[in-house]
């Protein structure tokens, strides 16, 4: 029964060099769908490409459906994993930062990972921000730690939050993801793409 | 400068639905094993207090942000999953990249800007994102997707942060991208 | 065909089943009903009256009595310091704190001990440590440690002995008027070690 970690099936140097197996696989899919490309990135939400809304989506309401089957099943305890707190505050205000750096750098960490690790060099400097601005973060923190800790309204789920069962809420999902993709294809038609 | 390859879709890089779902296994493999989803920024946040433990230990013993990190982590700060998770990201990308053949070391940028303007707007990005993932908890992958993944409000919010700001900026920046 | 239409198709209709279907709530069961048969055989969740009498009467902290009759029988009569959990309501989450736990010895006992003995047994089985039975219950209690009978002048020494014991923790314990001997010359039975549970860590996860 998983989490495999929580429950002790495996010892904690077991987690953190399947973390390393983990984290291979995810750079490799991330790469292999296009996400090392800034431009790819970007596109969005200019129209051009999508990839970034497909793969995301996707990704998104596969692992959400995994979940909730392997919960279905009894193969893994939902309530040991791990589920974002909600800070209302912060959670927007950072939301709003990282979208502005977000369109302005073309990458997002994870990415920028990917980009630096295949050469390229906006992907490096993008990284190098990175470190800038969880430092500047760190020695103003006391700056604005108020913020960072307002309205803490626990780690609710949407569902609880709507009043839905879990798996209500991603039918819900999905079918908005699916109609999304339709937008999506519409989208990349009607918008010029160039050839990078 | 560099030519601009032509990438056919399809052919050089996988299909998004493919690559969707293959994310995803990986996503449910994550929390199958370890209890907990994908995530990058942390990554950096462990690093930043290693390297301020190590330059200014009393001033970092002071310091609410390294108190917070402390509070949940014990032992060194680089032994954490989300370390170990980015330097497999990093191995990964380099395989996927190589088997691609799409190694090449350059800025990638719009044709109709430079180099330098590119970069300028990487770093500044960067700071921005660096800032914004530490008073978000997570990034677009620790928060967007994995908490979409399991249905964190939290998440979602930031999400829908990120993205809404990004539509609404992209007007004033499309300069740089189309 | 279009891999977008594909993925709508295989993946919307295991979106209805999921949103059909009703949410697993089943708390994962830790033993096997061989394991729980086993001890449920081997009979070492009972403990005696005699060691739970002493503990009380030296107010050894280490110990806790749970009550799992109905609340008015508790409120009629209960056992110094025990707490009320009624067997109904064991499963509730507002008593896993206590029935879930590696700090006290949690002693289960009701009228007989049928009920307290099922109470261990559904602890037992969600792989709770430190849960015990007091045994014989109630009605052993009362006939024996509150009101012991004096042994006949035929009877071995361990029956003195014994009832020596009894007669100094009935009086510590509010029993019937027995007026004790040569304080305790209590056989002094061993104490169940406290198995210490290994807590399952949250992980901290996101960023």
């Amino acid at each position: 029964m998983g989490p495999l970690a929580v429950n002790e099936f495996i010892s904690e140097n077991t987690n953190l060099f399947l973390a390393f197996i983990i984290g291979i696989g995810f750079g490799w899919v991330l790469e292999s769908s296009g996400f090392s490309s800034s431009r790819k990135l970007a596109g969005v939400f200019y129209g051009y490409d999508t990839v970034v809304l497909k793969v995301f989506f996707t990704a998104a309401i596969t692992a959400m459906l995994g979940l909730l089957f392997m919960s279905l099943f009894g193969w893994i305890d939902l309530n040991w994993v791990y589920v974002n707190p909600t800070f209302l505050t912060s959670a927007i205000v950072g939301g709003v930062v990282m979208g502005a750096g977000f369109i302005l750098g073309g990458f997002c960490p994870g990415t920028s990972f990917c980009a630096a690790s295949i050469g390229k060099i906006d992907g490096m400097v993008f990284i190098i921000g990175l470190f800038i601005g969880v430092f500047l973060f760190g020695i103003g923190y006391d700056i604005w730690d108020e913020l960072y800790m307002a309205k803490y309204l626990g780690e609710p789920k949407v569902s609880e939050a709507l009043g839905m069962r879990d798996g209500v809420f991603g039918l819900l999902l999905i079918l908005a993801a699916v109609g999304m993709f339709f937008v999506a294809e519409w989208a990349e038609k009607k918008f010029p793409r160039e050839e990078y | 400068m560099n030519t601009t390859a032509t990438v056919e879709r399809g052919r050089r890089y996988l299909n998004p639905y493919l690559g969707g779902v293959l994310l995803g296994l990986v996503l449910i493999a994550a929390n199958f094993v370890a209890g907990r989803g994908l995530g990058a920024s942390g990554a950096i946040k462990s690093v930043i207090v290693t390297g301020m433990e190590a330059i200014a230990p009393d001033a970092s013993a002071g310091s609410g942000f390294v108190q917070e990190f402390r509070d949940s982590h014990e032992g060194s700060p680089m032994k954490t999953w989300l370390v170990f998770q980015m330097l497999g990201v990093i191995v990964g990308g380099f395989l996927s990249g190589t088997m691609a053949g799409r190694l090449k070391l350059k800025v990638e940028h719009n044709p109709k800007i430079t180099s330098k303007r590119r970069l300028i707007f990487a770093l500044a990005g960067g700071i921005l994102f660096g800032f914004g993932s530490q008073l978000g908890r997570g990034c677009t992958s620790g928060a967007a997707l994995s908490g979409m993944a399991v249905l964190s409000l939290g998440g979602f919010i930031t999400m829908m942060a990120i993205f809404g700001t990004a539509f609404a900026l992209a007007y004033f920046v499309r300069r740089n991208w189309i | 065909m279009n891999p977008r239409v594909i993925l709508a198709a295989a993946i919307i209709p295991l979106g209805l089943i999921i949103a059909a279907v009703p949410q697993n709530t089943t708390k994962p069961y830790k033993l096997t009903a061989g394991q729980l048969l086993e001890e449920v055989n081997s009979r070492t969740q009972f403990l005696a009256p005699e060691l739970i009498a002493d503990m009380l009467v030296s107010k050894d902290p280490s110990i806790r009595l749970i009550d799992v009759r109905p609340q008015d029988e508790f409120e009629k009569f209960s056992l110094p310091g025990a707490v009320n959990i009624p067997f109904s309501d064991i499963l509730s989450d507002e008593w896993t704190d206590i029935l879930h736990q590696d700090i006290k010895m949690n002693v289960f006992y009701s009228n007989g001990s049928v009920t307290a003995n099922e109470a261990w047994m559904i602890t037992r089985q969600l792989g709770y440590e430190n849960n015990y039975v007091l045994e014989g219950g109630l009605n052993y209690w009362f006939d024996n440690i509150l009101n012991p009978q004096a042994p006949t002048s035929t009877s071995p020494s361990e029956e003195f002995a014994r009832y020596d014991f009894r007669k100094s923790a009935s009086m510590a314990l509010g029993g019937g008027g027995v007026v004790p001997a040569d304080g305790s010359s209590a056989p002094a039975p061993a104490l169940p070690a406290i198995i210490p549970r290994v807590a399952k860590k949250k992980v901290a996860g996101g960023c």
